[in-house]
Formats: structure tokens, sequence, C-alpha cells
């Protein structure tokens, strides 16, 4: 997520999110950038290997899925 | 500019509703994996029993006769029958092989063969006396 450079600059503007409720591609496409950090945090995980040695990595198979959700359900947010 | 106050607290609402769904999902998917895990099973904590359920073994070099009755194959894969129906004239091997390789009865292979019933029952009875002795002590029976 962006840095916070004032109030409310962490949250996506009014208008993007019309769009992206409305099915518009770009701004859908702007909000899953905006929750990448999110979605890729969600999605890692912890694998220990052979000696035991913990390791992070990101689940591709959750990330994907995670993505997939939040575009479908982006389209049933209520913007009224 | 200063945006309103409903718009503010949607855009607060649009934050949320999507952290909720990847949340959610996350741990949907999380509580999948621990599904799956309590119903997988390993191969070595498999019964031999079901083990031997999950393949099938191909026979190769086994030795196999195949015997033609009326037109049809009879496959025989031991070594001691095949030899003792090979020794049989063809006749008696016919019996043998329709009636109990291809389980018919006496009746249906004396129509077959053009013979009386009693014919074939009485055929079929010497020919096992004389696959027995051909086999003599090879087999236990």
């Amino acid at each position: 997520m962006s840095k916070k450079a004032g109030k409310n600059n962490h949250l996506l503007s009014y208008p993007l999110i019309i769009l992206a409720s409305s099915g518009d591609v770009e701004a859908i496409n702007t909000v899953l950038k905006h929750y990448e950090g999110y979605i890729a945090a969600l999605s890692t995980r912890q694998l220990y290997d052979e000696s035991g040695n913990k390791h992070f990595c990101v689940d591709e198979v959750l990330r994907r899925r995670l993505e997939t959700k939040l575009i479908t359900k982006i389209l049933t947010f209520n913007v009224a | 500019m200063k945006p309103s106050y409903h718009e503010q607290s949607k855009r607060h609402a649009f934050d949320s509703f999507c952290k909720k769904i990847l949340k959610h999902e996350a741990r949907d998917y999380y509580d999948e994996l621990k599904r799956q895990r309590k119903k997988e099973k390993s191969f070595s904590d498999l019964s031999l029993k079901e083990m031997e359920q999950l393949y099938k073994v191909d026979k190769y070099f086994v030795t196999e006769q195949i015997f033609n009755v009326l037109g049809l194959d009879v496959i025989v894969t031991d070594d001691v029958i095949a030899g003792a129906l090979d020794n049989l004239p063809e006749q008696k091997r016919d019996i043998i092989l329709l009636s109990y390789f291809l389980e018919l009865s006496d009746r249906e292979i004396g129509d077959k063969l053009n013979m009386l019933r009693s014919t074939v029952q009485y055929q079929r009875t010497r020919t096992l006396q004389q696959i027995k002795t051909f086999m003599g002590g090879d087999v236990h029976e």
C-alpha cells in the first residue's frame, strides 16, 4: 500500500470505486494493484525444507484465488 | 475540494469490504487445506489389501498356451495344466476346455459337439482322471 502522505490517502478515490464496481477493467486493475501487497502478505506461507529451515514463499495458487475472488466481489459492492 | 461525508464513508466501506473478502477467502483456503490433510493418507499407512486395489501388474514372459476350441481362444497360463491339455486327444481336450474354462454344461457341450449328454459326462470324468495321472505328483490333490 502507498505511503500515507496525507489523511485518507491510503483509500481509493470514490469515482474509482464506482467505476470498479460497475465493471471497468482499468479501475478493477487499479484496485487489484492497490491491494497487491495485502494479497501477497495473505498468501505468504511458511515452508520448511528437509533440514528444517524456514522459508517464506508466496503460494501462487492462493494469490490467484484471492485476486479472482476480489474481482468477482468488487462487482457486487453497493456504491449508492 | 472536500469530499462529502457520504463519499468518505463509502471509501472506508470499500476498503474494509475488500480486506474482509481477502481475509475470509484466505481463511477458507487454509481450512480447505486442513480438511484435505485430515482425509489424506500416506501410502505407507495403507493396508496391503488397499494397496493391491491401486495397481495392476501386467504379466510378461508367462508361458501362455492358446487352445482353440470351436473358434474361441482359451488362454492357459499354467505350465502344468497347459502341458496336460496338450497331451490329450483333440476331442477330449475340447470337452475339458468347454466345460471348465468356458463353463458350459454337459448338455450344451453335447449340442455343440454332436454328442449325447451322457457321452460328454463320461468323457469328461475319464479325461479328468487322465489329467490327474498325467500331472501325478506335481499337484497335490
